[in-house]
């Protein structure tokens, strides 16, 4: 069997075991615990993800879709974000799950600490930090929100898991303490189909 | 003793305001501290939408993700204000989504 056929089947058994494990409980915080760990065993199989086979980003960043279900489904995807490469405080609307298959990025937790009741204003507050490693990854239910940033020389390469493909997302708040500001994205839940 | 950042003038073109920036500061940050209704999302270079057109000058960007510019783009002289430096005087013009 070639190398990209033992991935994709690879890939597929993780999402079939993901759907047993909601099936059973849902979205729970156990439960994304428990796919955290099958995406970090996946993970640490490196040499089904090779980087001769994922184009590195012509900027910093690169999300290359491993396995995306069809229609309201979930999505896996191979992320290459290199060094310096981050994102401020983000809620995407919609449970992920990473693990690092190689480099070193880190995950700041934090809580919105407002009441949300002026519009575009919004503080937040770290609350957590996790480092997103080999042999380590981060679960986020729905509304969690988390703030990356690549550390060190290397890229940081992980798997990523999200409840729905990242065409179909919801609108993703950022968050930015320098600002004292909110702001949101687009979005993409039209392209939902019935 | 560490020396300061350079201190530039960036003009802002949808609305002819000329503001500092230093070396160290993005246009963004620079813009939304002079009160300036710069439109932006994720301010990180992940979503695109502060995309402008640096019309006259210089800039060194700092990290961004691939979908938020293109390198088109970038060679066609659009650029994000979100990731934006400057290195000398500069022109920019924010292309969607703002108040001008």
């Amino acid at each position: 069997m070639i190398l990209s056929e033992k991935r994709q089947r690879a890939c597929a058994r993780l999402l079939a075991d993901v759907h047993s494990i909601t099936a059973k409980e849902g979205i729970t915080p156990s439960a994304l615990h428990l796919i955290k760990l099958k995406l970090v065993a996946l993970a640490r199989k490196a040499d089904l993800f090779p980087l001769t086979d994922f184009a590195m980003p012509v900027a910093q960043g690169r999300n290359h879709p491993l396995l995306v279900e069809d229609g309201d489904g979930h999505a896996l995807y191979l992320t290459i974000s290199m060094p310096g490469k981050e994102a401020a405080p983000h809620d995407h609307g919609i449970w992920c799950v990473n693990a690092a298959i190689s480099g070193r990025e880190v995950h700041q937790i934090f809580r919105r600490t407002d009441n949300g009741s002026e519009p575009g204003r919004a503080s937040v507050v770290q609350v957590g930090e996790v480092m997103v490693e080999p042999g380590n990854g981060m679960a986020m239910a729905d509304h969690d929100i988390h703030g990356t940033r690549v550390i060190g020389t290397e890229p940081a390469v992980s798997l990523a898991l999200y409840g729905y493909a990242l065409t179909r997302f919801p609108s993703v708040a950022w968050y930015h303490p320098e600002f004292g500001s909110t702001r949101a994205g687009v979005s993409r839940r039209h392209a939902v189909s019935a | 003793m560490a020396r300061s950042p350079k201190i530039h003038r960036v003009t802002i073109a949808n609305t002819g305001q000329v503001i500092d920036c230093a070396a160290d500061r993005t246009i963004l940050q620079a813009a939304v501290a002079a009160g300036i209704d710069y439109p932006y999302t994720c301010a990180s270079g992940n979503c695109g939408a502060c995309i402008s057109h640096l019309q006259v000058g210089k800039v060194a960007m700092l990290p961004r993700n691939d979908a938020a510019l293109g390198a088109q783009q970038a060679k066609a002289g659009l650029t994000l204000a979100c990731r934006a430096q400057p290195r000398g005087d500069v022109t920019v013009k924010w292309l969607g989504g703002g108040p001008a």
